[in-house]
């Protein structure tokens, strides 16, 4: 029995020498991993400024509440303290602990974007609460005087799955931010900064205690500003012309393709994302019919119309197939074998040359000259001007439009399902042919600088420009001059765009687009020049009406506002 | 009087007091240092506590040294009836942290009657096997021993504490052991219990069976007895796992909480790797003493009462738990030398029944902390903070000093 004793008395001695003098190394970094903790500390995320300096997007500090598993005594008391001094609801609170909670020590998000004042609050029932904690984060604030929500963008918490997709090198943490849109999305990496650590010492429950002596903080990197080519009031003012319509405002500058106002309306307020708003707001923007969530200056096509006339003119000019005396008569409809199509002035305009076809926008000498060209010259035609192309403008994501070819038509209705009508309707910019606002501005910028313009942005050029356009001099001045009458002619249709500023020249085509569903679009593309200095504008409103009556007032606020403004000489990007 | 007492004191085997004192020295050494640097002191701390109990502890102590063993030995039966009562009285009680141990008299502190039951049914069954001349080489002679110690320990397992339970059981097996009786009888009462804890694995079940089988050959039993038991408990085996499928699984985790009571992941297996962290980082010489980092940042768990063992480990090295355990080895080997020195058979019972209360609780606490066995709340004696614990290890000791004493009256 004595035995026994020794043997038992050995045993254990000898566990405890294994543990103590042969593992000791393994367990002594073990225990000092213990009491270390290492936690991640937000970096401010780059701001996003406009051309003048002006703030667009700003962080202002947050706060999060936190709660602890293991110090929390009573939950359902917690939720109801909580909840009674700071207005969330006490399902909101449980929902958030369950998605959020790892084990019983680390703290578990509760609730974000806690105000001062709530907090305030909540700090005097301190008492009543237990493991509840707050840590501050830097939240987005945005600009109050406009939204830019399509092109800002916007952050939302990071998934597990999508950690997962961004390979293993990547800082995120579950419930992260991370831009999700817009140029939050296209410029992450810079505005994100680098993440700071600091190490302190914890009890078993988590609780701070104190600092460790030699182990210096690793201070968050804040995000890399940005600077974008957009200006503040001219988007506040492109915002205001189109509030309480669908359709899109783009205003760029044709020598460098930098953009200036983009928008696309209806849109919502970037606070959406933050949170800030409250859930039925929420659901009133997915639910509204309009769909402010679609960015429809990229991701938005649509017919052309009439606006499309000008590669038209420039092909069939520069294949000398038509010259600007010949004359065309309008009777206000065109037969084409056994169909008929009507020009959008049913009077007709009489006696018509390539000029007034354009000033006027008569569709009947479109219906005729077209037919000198096949499909495919028309489609490598406007190849040139980036129909049926990315714009490459960085955004994550646009649309391409439709230029068709005579092999999409076959494609499409087969090789006997369609027939030369088709082109017909292509030439006034109907038919198959869909673009994406985004695509106008660039187009018009074309016409601007004679096929010089750089690749649209609006931080930076991506260096994705598009071959200039092989096109003669004589058709580039022609075109210009062409829609230059557009706005100064007594019977152009863009005549309402014009502030009639002394030395503002502007240049511009209308466009009426024929859909669908319902009202055709109004288009108007166009650009004005004013002591060397240049801007485009592209306006369409989604069932608008005609171009021309709609649209062109639009441009001329725009071109009123930036030419009339005493404004500092503009950097050149 | 006064002289008998004296004759009394200097005719006990007061060496054992040395280890004792060794091992009592630690234990508030470490108390101590778990104590100061705990945040938010109350008056009454687990030190201070521990300091108070001395006090009761020691007294009791003496009384039981002094007290006639006829006495002690005449009025077994009726303590053993009363403690029983005593062990039911918490299910009367509140339930604290889950468990209906303690005894609550709206003191600062409560009191465990198992505590002090575990050594009230060792005197009891002492003085019912050495009562009777049981013809011990007989299996049934062994049932009644039986009875005496499972009915409190069925009390006590559905308080529910195993650990306790556990310490009331082991006794008895070395108690007929000491008196001779035959060792396959002791193995044919656990072998039902093995036999149904191995047959969730069908390698463990095989090896058991054959080892069984091996056991049963050897001790010679009838033909007829050995094949009934053999075949009755392999039999056991295979039915026991198609009882417990057809049980819902609530009434599964009832049954298995009751043997592993901290069944959460986070519970036991935290425990264990903070224990073993604890532990090894310590080293040969340890951190110093009040310089555990897991000690006083509060990642070991129970670590005044049940977990001691790493604090010491953690703060005083290895080379004070060879110390330690050489004290226990010390102490249960001296109680083991006087119940051979005794020539009667009551005390020297009493004397093998205390030292298998002692060992147990060592191991179980030890092998624990280490990680060899699962998590069973045993405190470890004379070091573990806790009253009613401190109290029944001091009256162990007193009952130790006087049936080891050579006889006077």
């Amino acid at each position: 029995m004595i035995g026994v004793v020794v043997l038992v008395h050995s045993a254990l001695a000898f566990r405890f020498f294994q543990l103590q003098v042969l593992d000791f190394d393994i367990y002594n970094q073990r225990a000092e991993n213990n009491r270390i903790r290492a936690m991640s500390m937000p970096a401010p995320r780059g701001l996003i400024l406009d051309r003048h300096g002006e703030i667009i997007v700003d962080n202002y500090p947050t706060y999060i509440l936190y709660g602890i598993g293991a110090e929390i005594i009573n939950k359902k008391h917690n939720y109801n303290v909580i909840s009674q001094s700071t207005g969330i609801d006490t399902t909101v609170l449980k929902k958030n602990y369950q998605n959020y909670y790892r084990n019983r020590f680390v703290p578990t998000r509760l609730a974000k974007d806690l105000t001062i004042n709530q907090l305030s609050r909540l700090e005097e029932e301190k008492n009543e609460l237990s493991g509840i904690i707050y840590k501050q984060f830097p939240e987005r604030v945005y600009n109050q005087k406009i939204h830019a929500s399509h092109v800002l963008g916007y952050l939302k918490e990071i998934d597990r799955q999508s950690i997962g997709k961004l390979g293993e090198d990547n800082q995120y943490e579950y419930g992260d931010l991370i831009g999700w849109s817009g140029i939050e999305k296209n410029y992450e990496s810079s505005l994100r900064g680098k993440k700071g650590v600091t190490y302190y010492q914890v009890d078993a429950f988590g609780r701070e205690a104190g600092k460790i002596f030699g182990q210096e903080n690793i201070l968050p990197y804040p995000g890399k500003n940005i600077t974008t080519t957009l200006d503040v009031s001219l988007q506040q003012l492109l915002e205001t012309e189109l509030r309480g319509r669908r359709g899109v405002g783009i205003v760029s500058r044709p020598e460098t393709g930098g953009i200036l106002a983009y928008v696309s309306a209806p849109n919502y307020n970037p606070d959406l994302f933050t949170g800030l708003i409250s859930n039925s707001d929420w659901q009133s923007v997915i639910a509204d019919t309009n769909r402010p969530l679609l960015d429809r200056a990229a991701n938005g096509i649509y017919p052309p119309g009439s606006i499309f006339k000008m590669v038209v003119a420039i092909t069939l000019l520069e294949k000398k197939l038509i010259n600007p005396q010949d004359e065309i008569f309008c009777p206000g409809s065109y037969e084409f074998y056994d169909r008929t199509f009507g020009c959008w002035n049913q009077n007709g305009h009489g006696k018509i040359n390539i000029e007034q076809a354009i000033v006027q926008s008569c569709d009947v000498y479109f219906y005729e000259v077209i037919q000198k060209i096949k499909l495919d010259e028309l489609a490598e035609a406007a190849k040139q001007f980036g129909f049926g192309l990315e714009t490459y403008i960085d955004l994550p994501s646009e649309m391409k439009g439709i230029m068709p070819t005579q092999q999409f038509m076959n494609r499409l209705y087969g090789r006997w399902g369609w027939s030369q009508g088709a082109l017909l309707n292509m030439a006034i910019g109907q038919g198959e042919i869909l673009v994406t606002p985004l695509q106008m501005a660039r187009y018009i910028n074309m016409l601007a600088t004679k096929g010089k313009t750089r690749t649209l942005h609006i931080v930076q050029n991506k260096n994705h420009n598009i071959p200039e356009p092989n096109i003669s001099n004589r058709s580039w001045n022609l075109i210009q001059k062409y829609m230059s009458k557009v706005v100064t002619a007594p019977q152009g249709t863009g005549r309402l765009s014009n502030p009639k500023i002394p030395g503002l020249k502007i240049w511009g085509k209308t466009g009426t687009a024929e859909n669908p569903h319902g009202e055709p679009h109004a288009w108007y593309i166009a650009y004005g020049e004013k002591d060397g200095e240049m801007i485009s504008v592209v306006i369409l409103l989604e069932n608008g009406g005609h171009g021309g009556e709609m649209a062109t007032p639009l441009a001329r606020n725009v071109f009123k506002h930036y030419f009339n403004s005493n404004r500092t000489k503009l950097a050149k990007n | 009087m006064l002289r008998d007492f004296r004759k009394k004191i200097l005719k006990s085997p007061i060496s054992v007091l040395l280890p004792v004192s060794g091992l009592i020295i630690l234990g508030l050494s470490t108390l101590f240092s778990i104590t100061t640097t705990t945040q938010g002191q109350t008056p009454l701390n687990a030190l201070s506590k521990q300091i108070i109990f001395m006090i009761p502890s020691l007294i009791l102590m003496f009384i039981i040294l002094l007290t006639p063993r006829r006495i002690i030995h005449k009025y077994i039966y009726l303590i053993y009836g009363c403690i029983i009562i005593a062990v039911t009285l918490p299910f009367f009680g509140e339930k604290i942290s889950g468990t209906y141990r303690w005894i609550n008299f709206g003191l600062p502190f409560g009191l465990q009657p198992s505590e002090i039951a575990k050594l009230i049914i060792v005197i009891a069954l002492a003085r019912y096997l050495s009562d009777h001349t049981l013809k011990i080489k007989n299996f049934y002679a062994i049932v009644v021993p039986f009875l005496i110690v499972l009915f409190p320990t069925m009390i006590v397992l559905s308080q529910p504490d195993l650990g306790t339970a556990f310490v009331m059981i082991i006794p008895v097996f070395t108690m007929l052991f000491w008196i001779g009786s035959r060792p396959i009888h002791l193995f044919l009462i656990i072998a039902p219990l093995l036999s149904v804890f191995t047959a969730f694995d069908i390698l463990v079940f095989s090896i058991w069976a054959t080892i069984m089988a091996v056991v049963i050959f050897l001790a010679r039993l009838k033909l007829w007895h050995a094949l009934g038991l053999y075949f009755s408990n392999i039999f056991l085996g295979l039915i026991f796992p198609l009882m417990w499928g057809s049980l819902r699984s609530y009434q599964q985790n009832r049954l298995l909480s009751l043997f592993n009571p901290e069944l959460d992941p986070l519970g036991a297996g935290y425990q264990i790797i903070q224990s073993k962290i604890a532990l090894g980082s310590g080293g040969f010489m340890g951190k110093g003493w009040g310089q555990g980092s897991q000690t006083h940042l509060k990642f070991l768990p129970v670590q005044e009462s049940d977990f001691i063992v790493s604090v010491i480990g953690e703060e005083l090295g290895f080379l004070t738990l060879l110390i330690m355990l050489v004290l226990f080895s010390w102490l249960i080997i001296k109680i083991i030398r006087l119940a051979l020195d005794t020539t009667d058979r009551f005390s020297s019972l009493v004397l093998v029944g205390i030292s298998t209360i002692f060992l147990t609780h060592v191991f179980v606490n030890c092998a624990m902390t280490v990680g060899m066995i699962p998590v069973k709340g045993l405190p470890l004696p004379f070091i573990s903070y806790g009253g009613s614990f401190l109290l029944s290890c001091f009256m162990m000791v007193g009952f130790v000093l006087n049936f080891g004493r050579e006889k006077l009256d």
